[in-house]
């Protein structure tokens, strides 16, 4: 039973994470199409928000068996 | 918080358990390949091998007009790289940190690159990880004392400068807010590179279960990812260790600090 929550918490992480990064890549290439000579500025924001992003799946994988032995 | 570490340690011992006793050296079998701090030296002990080696190799090539020497040319552009990363980042004074933060992006990106080729590697560990978190936010701290004196720094953690009553009231809070979220940096640093890593591994071996019946190692066609999460890792811990130190380290003067900004974008522009 309580591999189905677990797997379901990643799951629903996963779904909200992959929008949040499409909603990245989505803005740093319109961005970038827009002002090709701000590339290199724009690459490196976008990888500071891809990077606290994806701390949220991964911090979910570690919290949520963690939270299922209470 | 210390609920949420021993939830965190029972997770780690109940990956631990399936080793049982025979937990020496590096569990090549099934499952994760969770290695005893023994093991994890031997891989620390390749990494660092390795780089020393290629590095005093490097550092004959060195002279005062150009360098011939391959090695040398390579190490150039990787210093060149980072250099470009700390400026653009932190401004003109950046400079300054550029070694520590090369020496963090050498052992990272060849741990990580480790990580391609066998079962585990430092970065794919949790502990080497932490340490890693621990030192650089240790630095960062140790930066940020130098730049701005002690109380300096702890006014920075403070938040903003206010008057009277409400500098009383705020202050306080903001102080315990800043000093909690200075400790998750080291929590957060440290997860991503050993989710990513470790991540990277336990999808390769479930894509692998997944072609076992027949015969299709699923997993290798992982490889390009990994390759690109080897390097984009490695850079954004260097980048955050950066950004870190750019928060820590500004001067309060508003018209130096633009000064500052507009001299760095002059430096990284002819390096394009």
């Amino acid at each position: 039973m309580t591999g189905h929550i677990f797997g379901l918490g990643i799951g629903l992480a996963a779904l909200g994470v992959g929008i949040g990064l499409g909603m990245i890549g989505n803005g740093a290439m319109q961005g970038m199409s827009r002002q090709p000579e701000a590339i290199g500025k724009i690459q490196v924001a976008m990888l500071i928000a891809l990077a606290f992003v994806e701390l949220v799946c991964l911090l979910t994988v570690f919290i949520v068996p963690g939270s299922l032995k209470i | 918080m210390g609920d949420w570490i021993t939830q965190s340690s029972q997770l780690i011992a109940s990956v631990e358990e399936p080793h049982g006793a025979d937990s020496h050296g590096g569990d090549h079998g099934d499952g994760h390949a969770w290695v005893s701090w023994e093991g994890l030296l031997v891989y620390v002990a390749i990494v660092v091998g390795t780089l020393f080696v290629l590095m005093a190799q490097a550092k004959k090539g060195l002279n005062n007009r150009f360098f011939t020497n391959k090695l040398t040319q390579l190490f150039e552009q990787v210093y060149l790289f980072i250099e470009n990363m700390c400026v653009g980042t932190i401004g003109a004074h950046g400079r300054r940190y550029v070694p520590m933060i090369m020496t963090m992006w050498m052992l990272v990106f060849s741990g990580n690159l480790l990580a391609l080729f066998f079962p585990t590697s430092p970065t794919a560990d949790l502990s080497f990880n932490l340490g890693l978190a621990l030192v650089s936010v240790a630095y960062v701290q140790y930066e940020g004392i130098r730049a701005n004196g002690l109380f300096g720094h702890l006014g920075h953690f403070a938040g903003p400068k206010l008057g009277g009553f409400l500098a009383l009231l705020i202050s306080p809070i903001i102080f315990v807010i800043e000093v909690v979220s200075e400790l998750m940096k080291n929590v957060s640093l440290s997860l991503r590179l050993f989710g990513n890593i470790d991540g990277g591994h336990r999808a390769a071996e479930a894509m692998n279960t997944l072609g076992a019946g027949i015969y299709v190692p699923f997993g290798a066609f992982l490889l390009p990812i990994k390759l690109l999460t080897v390097v984009v890792q490695a850079m954004i811990f260097c980048l955050l260790t950066a950004v870190y130190l750019s928060l820590v380290t500004h001067h309060d003067d508003d018209h130096g600090h633009g000064h500052e900004a507009e001299a760095g974008h002059a430096e990284v522009a002819p390096a394009h």
